[in-house]
């Protein structure tokens, strides 16, 4: 899941500034669930904007995520009079839905949330980063516990110098991810994997912007 | 010989090594590093030189490593995976070389976090043990890791650090064992004040058969205070200080020949453990307690080889 928090609403207010009338829209998938931008955030954000004197042409959770064109494309026209009669949108989604938003509509879209991380849910209130987004999944010589996300150094190879029990020294709260990958280790009866030399890691899938298209058979990860 | 360093001299002669540490100045005076060098010379056979340790920015090691070959010093360069990916890792190696650099420290790097530009990128491209790796291809290969030729040897004595301390215990031999594995010839090891731990990560150590495949040099760290040692065994990652010795600093009538007598105490007993080949003393901002302690260790005169 993509983990998001809501900007506050002065940043929010500097950049409306100028913007009298504001349609928005939120995000029914990542941001519903973590509650930033589901029915109930978006609702509560046209009522913030409305003390704060801005005129809520309209408001709509995309019910499929946000960055999936096709259908933020069908919601957006479904609503074009009160997109047509507002100054700005204030998207209540990751980078990728505001950008998404963006690309179909000739006018300013700002966004309503900072994002933050790909993350495993635990409850509603507690999440944690799971994933950096590699392009070179590691996880199974890991005992499918990710060092590059969980270690503040991405150490590939077992853990600092500095941890202490079982603690990761940057964050005493936090367990140290090599612990945790050998103690699995351990437990699946594999303690000679930890011996294993991982290699330099290739960086090449991990660069920025990742583009893919299918049809022309194009490879992940390449840069365009 | 790997690199005909003095310090692998001394070591591969069979030699109880010493090693000492400078830390670069927080400028850019190459005086400093002379003055501190000169309380060094002759009672260690290598000085680490540190790669802005703790990762506060200091004068960078490779340069002040050039500055104690100039005077006859044989420098251990230290270099983290913090700051620099592997271009620039592996263009500093080859500087280093072409200034007379024998020795080379391979670290991971304090996480800056503790420094005083926290707000900086972590590089970490590579960890401590790919670069030992790395440093061993450059060397015996004469390649860059991309598989490049290089050009003219790159003769490193290649040394790795160890904490035989962390909890839980039982994995810091195999990590030490990949350090070998990736192709150590020395390690270092944290500060040593648990001496029945440290025997106990020893004979890990001997079962695995590595003290017979890396010269392994126990760190020694002179207390000079009864705070220094609560610090120390409060808050500093990766060390255990014994309640015990941090009482003797308190009821110390002179804490600082306390800590000389704790410090030689501990050279006498690591050397008594099979497997420690010599002793790497970190008086960093106290050099001047180390030719005492190297003296009083029975450990002087240094060979001269």
């Amino acid at each position: 899941m993509v983990i998001t928090e809501q900007k506050k609403l002065e940043e929010i207010l500097r950049f409306l500034e100028g913007c009298e009338r504001v349609f928005l829209l939120g995000c029914g998938v990542c941001a519903a669930t973590w509650g930033t931008g589901g029915e109930k955030e978006t609702r509560e954000m046209a009522a913030r904007l409305a003390e704060a004197g801005k005129t809520c042409t309209g408001w709509v959770v995309t019910e499929e995520a946000t960055c999936d064109v096709r259908t933020t494309r069908r919601l957006l026209k479904q609503h074009n009079a009160q997109v047509e009669a507002a100054d700005a949108l204030l998207v209540l989604s990751c980078g990728a839905g505001v950008q998404t938003v963006a690309a179909l509509v000739d006018m300013p879209v700002y966004p309503a949330l900072n994002t933050l991380f790909l993350a495993r849910l635990q409850n509603l209130s507690v999440c944690d980063e799971r994933c950096r987004l590699c392009g070179a999944c590691i996880l199974a010589e890991t005992a499918a516990i990710c060092p590059v996300t969980l270690c503040p150094k991405g150490l590939m190879n077992g853990p600092c110098g500095g941890y202490k029990d079982g603690k990761c020294e940057v964050d005493r709260e936090r367990d140290c991810a090599w612990v945790a990958i050998y103690e699995r280790m351990e437990a699946l009866g594999w303690r000679e994997r930890f011996l294993i030399i991982h290699e330099p890691k290739d960086w090449n899938a991990a660069r920025h912007p990742g583009f893919i298209n299918k049809r022309e058979g194009a490879a992940a990860g390449g840069a365009r | 010989m790997k690199s005909g360093s003095n310090l692998e001299k001394v070591l591969t002669e069979g030699h109880f090594a010493v090693t000492g540490e400078l830390g670069p100045p927080k400028g850019s005076s190459a005086d400093f590093i002379r003055r501190k060098a000169e309380i060094l010379r002759n009672y260690v056979d290598a000085v680490n030189v540190t790669d802005n340790q703790t990762a506060v920015v200091r004068m960078s090691s490779v340069a002040a490593c050039a500055i104690l070959k100039q005077i006859g010093m044989d420098p251990v360069m230290q270099m983290t995976c913090r700051d620099r990916n592997r271009i620039a890792i592996q263009s500093d190696i080859l500087g280093a070389v072409a200034l007379g650099v024998g020795n080379l420290l391979c670290l991971t790097g304090d996480h800056q976090k503790f420094g005083n530009h926290p707000e900086s990128k972590n590089v970490h491209d590579l960890d401590s043990i790919q670069l030992v790796q790395m440093v061993k291809r450059m060397r015996d290969d004469g390649q860059f890791l991309c598989g490049d030729k290089i050009s003219g040897g790159v003769p490193l004595f290649i040394g790795a650090a160890a904490n035989p301390f962390g909890d839980p215990f039982e994995f810091r031999p195999l990590r030490l064992e990949k350090k070998v594995r990736a192709g150590a010839d020395f390690i270092q090891t944290q500060g040593v004040f648990d001496i029945e731990r440290f025997a106990r990560f020893m004979e890990k150590v001997r079962e695995r058969g590595l003290h017979e495949k890396v010269y392994i040099l126990a760190g020694i760290i002179p207390m000079k205070s009864a705070g220094m040692a609560r610090y120390m065994r409060d808050y500093v990652a990766g060390l255990i200080v014994p309640d015990e010795l941090v009482r003797r600093m308190e009821t110390a009538q002179d804490p600082k020949e306390e800590g000389v007598r704790i410090a030689v105490e501990l050279i006498h007993q690591v050397r008594e453990i099979e497997g420690v080949r010599g002793i790497h003393i970190m008086a960093v901002a106290w050099e001047e307690i180390v030719p005492v302690i190297v003296e009083r260790a029975g450990l002087y005169p240094r060979p001269i080889l």
